[in-house]
């Protein structure tokens, strides 16, 4: 093969989603009018092409590619209108030439290769390369999106390319590649060349070798096009700026790419994507920090002070609804500013840092937060694409969209949240396909949780201790956040090999997580998880695998999660089907779990501090259950709780706790509770102990704490008694038990205070003062008060 | 010692005037360097420029002081909002300096200005005796500004009455004061223009009136979060002061470590690591406070001790600074000894134990 016939066609050099480069491609090609053009993409997916330019296609659009021989992996090419590939492609569906890809294959793109897959990031093009490497999507193809950011964030980067930047006094590469190659308005010729001068500096930093095995097998193709007989002189290719540079240099070595592997078994479709993914910060590909912005210019005819005018004016109306006082003048001294500011930094034209600095000292005067909270998202914006209907799409996406469509749940890339009333067989469904996704580990839906159905009771609703549960759990709603992200449709392509319906995806995790259930607990969760995604197979299977595993648990928290998901599932027959297990099922195993977690509190609550920390959990939920559910033995726990109360072989927070909660639910009277407090915060204990106790007691509920006189009166003796030289070791303590309380708490904590010091009768005066939260006059009051004031400042 | 204190335009003569030398951008009419020479004189150069090197002024955000100078090279006022001791007014000197030649033009705000120390007054015994007259009238430093086409600086703006404001608003958008008494008005040359400084802690920001708001481009000043970022600052400022006023001894670098550290986590009211809560004392720890504690530790271990700054000479020095503010910032600073200061290694165990001694004496 003839490598210098390689000049002979029309090289053109861009830069994913470049508007830029979109302009002067689509003028180059006007100019050239080649009858093929060849484009860097994997040239597998030619045949997508005909759905890529289909008047039923909207971009941004993505083409998946994924392995379906087991193994993970997956990889996604996005476009966006302004994307280069994407106008090469539509242009030549315009003007009746043919279109086809060049690039290696899906396969070879997530075939493994020296460690990582070999991939298809380029070389000239940080963004991808950094926010989107393949080997993160390996592991965790459809979650993949979340997680790749907050890598990247832990790990940044200094490379070769925020060098580059920063030698040239820009803060980042984008802001670098903005005031370089999209702000100038270039013609097709001179943009070619800087952005080919660009690219050389890259590569001369070091080529990866799969970069130059690229450009091989593209140059390979390239070749072969036009030994087939097609004149060098009618081909175009459109590939990034360091593949063109090698072209142009002549600097290809064509035996390199057999060093790239065999490729995979892969398949591959076109599934919609979104602006927010674009965006440099969420996603794939840099040069998108603002994709509606550069949606804008690109519409505008790459005309990016436009742009930034109109989304300035945008952003105006919108302070003006939000009740700002936002002018016209500031407006367009906004703009001016954001000029004169890319003058002063020797730029061509107001980039997106300008346009970003200078409407804060404007328009927002000097507060960032309006132009962080909306200027910001909406340079992003949120559009997804759609991808037209003669793409074939699997039995999971079908199923997905047909429920999303016919249920109404939202259908954008940004977060909306909604409750569902549990009385309506209608969102007991949607509750189900909604459980379904999550459990399924489909990213779109997440769960906020269940709350009572009058709202403020919520909080409430767990303290009452004579709850009518059947009445409690008929009002159930579910609140719920849903967000589409192309990561659901890459999860819902991916899924299928583990079923053909969401429903067989759920049981099928379920079903291995059963498998790895490491106690009662982790049994009792796929239980509860099964009921609410209406599994019925695996629900039998949970029922017995809990029934089997609490014989031999002897975890306090998993004991108490049993009980309580099992307890959970005997009222729960009102909102939705749990199929064919009936209370005579449930009620033993709730039972069993329950009295074996009874005899194990005492060893649970003897740990440190830390130790106890899950435990404390444990007894508050074991104290719910055995005050809301008759078929529980409520006295065996009055008996261990009592017993952790009283005794002094635990950790003292465990007791505080369990003396709380019984003076709650009125198994202790006054006379008792003070007896304990007094004997725990008693001169003799240790104050660290003492001061521990306080804080596992306050925890239950600081306000009913507060306002028992005798509870009051030991803990101001105590506070009193300490000697100054302990009382700084137990201050952290002391500072964490008094933070439980808010400010309705303090006010009874001080009101009684006053009245065991005896100073009761200016009480009243002093609750006048408190409430106008006048210090100075309280203190001037008098010297016990004032006393009493600079005891408990030290701590409130 | 007050006379060591030279404006700024005479202390930088020589990194001003070659600045000017080699300054071959455009100026806006009436500047003395072109915008990048003055972000340069307020940056700092890394290398000299004439044969003269070119100190940073402000430590910071660069866009941020951009965006100041873009702003004065416009007909919009400028106005400086930060905390207290972010070098608010210290940036706004700088660009007097730099910009006008001279950061003399200055109105200190309080709530007693009067519209005569805004706009002009009369020496009385020559009005007596000669009647009104431009000899008998005593322009105002914003008179000069607009007569000299230079920069007037007016300090604390939100401090003033909202009279004071008002007038600063037709003074902004008229660029002209009237003097009716002598029938006749200036207007500004060009080349006029305002930085104002206000403090967010005075909350008087918000009531500012949307008219003279609007005639205001604002940069806020951030408080500097970065720890090594303000030892930087710290210990740079604390050497000039010391060469400026030539008193003091210069102090271990860790040992300014030990008081940013202290004042950032009292200022955030959680220690760097996340983990332990301390109490907020109610005034203000700027950076500006700790330059002071610092050189301050310095004079006294020059005048008191043995002329080796010890963390007993940063007791002594912060708790000048706090004491005098209120007795429960003592109470914080105590507090934070025994539950950060007393658990860390090095100079912080020296620091404890001065601590305790000097605070329960
Ligand atoms: N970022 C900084 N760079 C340089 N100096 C600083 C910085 N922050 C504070 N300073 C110093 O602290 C003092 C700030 O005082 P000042 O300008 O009066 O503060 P403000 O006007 O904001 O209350 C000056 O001496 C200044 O040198
Ligand atoms: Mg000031």
């Amino acid at each position: 093969m003839n490598l210098d016939l390689l000049r002979s066609v029309h090289v053109f050099p861009i830069r994913h989603h470049s508007p830029r480069s979109s302009a002067a491609l689509r003028a180059f090609l006007e100019h050239t009018r080649p009858s093929l053009v060849l484009v860097e993409g994997p040239h597998d997916a030619t045949h997508l092409l005909a759905a890529l330019v289909d008047p039923g296609t909207k971009p941004p659009v993505a083409i998946l590619g994924y392995r379906v021989d087991g193994e993970q992996g997956s990889s996604l090419w996005p476009f966006a209108t302004y994307s280069p590939e994407y106008v090469a492609v539509k242009w030549a569906a315009e003007r009746g030439a043919r279109a086809e890809f060049i690039d290696i294959a899906i396969g070879t793109a997530l075939a493994p290769h020296e460690g990582e897959v070999v991939g298809h990031e380029d070389l000239d093009d940080p963004g991808s390369e950094e926010s989107w490497a393949p080997e993160h999507e390996a592991d965790e193809p459809a979650a993949a999106v979340a997680q790749v950011q907050e890598e990247e964030e832990e790990a940044p980067r200094v490379n070769v390319y925020q060098a580059c930047a920063e030698a040239r006094g820009f803060r980042s590469f984008e802001e670098f590649w903005e005031a370089s190659f999209e702000a100038p308005a270039y013609d097709p010729s001179s943009f070619r060349e800087a952005l080919i001068a660009y690219a050389d500096l890259v590569r001369a930093e070091g080529d990866r070798l799969v970069h130059r095995a690229r450009d091989a097998f593209m140059a390979r193709q390239v070749l072969e096009r036009i030994e087939q007989g097609i004149a060098p002189e009618r081909i175009a290719v459109v590939v990034g700026a360091a593949h063109a540079a090698a072209f142009a240099a002549g600097d290809v070595d064509l035996s390199l790419d057999e060093c790239l592997p065999a490729p995979v078994p892969v398949a591959a479709t076109l599934i919609p994507y979104s602006f927010p993914r674009l965006a440099e910060q969420l996603g794939y590909g840099a040069g998108n920090r603002a994709p509606r912005y550069y949606q804008r210019a690109h519409d505008a005819g790459c005309d990016f002070q436009r742009a930034t005018l109109e989304v300035l004016v945008e952003f105006t109306e919108h302070l003006r609804l939000r009740g700002f006082m936002a002018s016209l003048a500031d407006t367009i001294e906004a703009y001016r500013l954001a000029v004169r500011l890319a003058d002063i930094r020797g730029k061509a034209g107001p980039g997106l840092d300008e346009v970003r600095e200078a409407t804060i000292a404007t328009l927002c005067r000097g507060d960032a937060a309006h132009v962080d909270g909306f200027l910001w998202p909406a340079m992003i914006g949120k559009s997804v694409g759609h991808v037209a209907s003669r793409i074939g799409r699997t039995s999971l996406q079908e199923e997905f969209w047909r429920e999303v469509r016919a249920r109404r749940l939202p259908a954008s890339d940004a977060p909306e949240s909604f409750t569902l009333q549990l009385t309506n067989e209608t969102e007991v469904g949607t509750s189900i396909f909604l459980h379904r996704l999550r459990i399924g580990e489909v990213p779109y839906p997440t769960y906020l949780g269940t709350q009572r159905g009058l709202g403020g009771r919520a909080a409430r609703a767990k303290q009452d201790a004579a709850l009518d549960t059947q009445a409690f759990l008929s009002q159930v709603n579910e609140a719920w956040e849903a967000q589409w992200t192309p990561a659901t449709d890459v999860a819902l392509v991916e899924k299928i090999v583990l079923g053909d319906t969401l429903e067989q995806v759920v049981t099928r995790a379920l079903g291995e997580r059963l498998a790895n259930a490491g106690g009662a607990g982790d049994a009792a969760d796929v239980l509860l998880d099964a009921v609410l995604t209406s599994c019925p197979v695996t629900v039998s299977a949970a029922l017995r695998a809990c029934d089997r595993l609490a014989a031999y648990d002897d975890d306090l928290p998993s004991l108490a999660r049993t009980t309580s998901n099992v307890s959970y599932l005997v009222s729960f027959g009102s909102t939705r089907s749990r199929s064919s297990v009936g209370d005579q099922v449930l009620v033993p195993l709730a039972r069993k779990s329950f009295d074996r977690a009874v005899l194990r509190v005492r060893q649970a609550c003897t740990g440190d501090d830390e130790a106890v920390a899950p435990i404390k959990g444990a007894l508050r939920t074991l104290h719910d259950l055995a005050t809301s559910r008759p078929y529980l033995d409520q006295q065996a726990w009055a008996e261990a709780a009592r017993d952790i109360a009283e005794t002094f072989t635990v950790n003292p927070a465990c007791s505080g706790m369990c003396c709380g909660l019984l003076y709650l639910a009125q198994k202790l009277d006054e006379d008792e509770v003070s007896r304990i407090v007094g004997l725990r915060l008693g001169a003799i204990g240790e104050p660290l102990a003492a001061a521990s106790f306080l804080d596992g007691f306050l925890e239950v509920n600081a306000l009913v704490m507060v306002k028992s006189r005798p509870v009051v009166e030991a803990l101001d003796a105590f506070l009193a008694g300490i000697a100054p030289e302990r009382f700084r070791e137990t201050l952290p303590v002391l500072r964490r038990a008094f933070s439980r309380l808010g400010t309705t708490e303090r006010r009874y904590l001080l009101e009684n205070v006053l009245v065991a010091r005896r100073i009761a009768d200016r009480a009243e005066a002093a609750h006048i003062v408190l409430l106008e939260q006048d210090r100075e006059r309280l203190v001037a009051m008098s010297d016990e008060l004032s006393a009493a004031m600079d005891d408990l400042d030290e701590l409130l | 010692m007050t006379d060591i204190r030279l404006p700024a335009e005479v202390k930088h003569k020589a990194e001003l005037e070659a600045l000017a030398a080699s300054d071959n951008a455009p100026r806006p009419p009436g500047w003395r360097l072109s915008p990048r020479a003055v972000e340069t004189y307020v940056m700092g150069s890394d290398t000299p420029v004439g044969g003269v090197l070119i100190t940073p002024k402000y430590i910071g955000d660069r866009a941020l002081v951009q965006v100041a100078i873009a702003t004065l090279a416009s007909d919009r006022a400028l106005m400086l909002v930060g905390e207290p001791g972010t070098a608010k007014s210290w940036l706004s000197e700088h660009l007097a300096a730099a910009i006008s030649g001279t950061s003399g033009l200055i109105v200190q705000g309080t709530a007693g200005t009067s519209e005569e120390q805004l706009k002009y007054g009369w020496n009385y015994a020559l009005l007596l005796a000669e009647g009104p007259s431009q000899k008998a009238l005593v322009p105002s430093p914003i008179l000069r500004a607009m007569r000299e086409g230079k920069f007037a600086r007016l300090e604390e703006i939100t401090r003033t009455s909202s009279e004071i404001q008002d007038a600063l608003i037709s003074i902004l958008s008229e660029k002209q004061i009237a003097i009716p008494e002598l029938g006749e008005g200036v207007s500004a040359a060009r080349g006029f223009n305002i930085i104002a400084t206000a403090n967010t802690r005075d909350r008087g920001v918000n009531e500012m009136s949307a008219a003279l708001k609007r005639r205001f481009n604002f940069v806020t000043i951030p408080v500097v979060e970065d720890l090594e970022q303000e030892i930087r600052i710290v210990t740079r400022r604390e050497a000039e002061l010391r060469s400026d006023y030539q008193v003091g001894v210069e102090p271990p670098a860790e040992l300014a470590k030990v008081l940013v550290t202290l004042f950032q986590e009292l200022r955030a009211g959680v220690t760097k690591d996340g983990k332990t809560k301390v109490k907020q004392p109610g005034s203000v720890l700027s950076t500006a406070e700790a330059i002071s504690v610092l050189f301050n530790s310095g004079i006294l271990a020059q005048h008191f001790g043995d002329g080796q700054v010890t963390p007993e000479d940063l007791v002594r020095s912060l708790l000048g600074a706090v004491a005098k503010e209120s007795r429960d910032d003592v109470k914080a600073v105590r507090e934070y000894c025994e539950t950060v200061a007393k658990g860390r290694a090095g100079l912080w165990k020296e620091f404890y134990s001065a601590a305790k001694r000097r605070l329960n004496p």
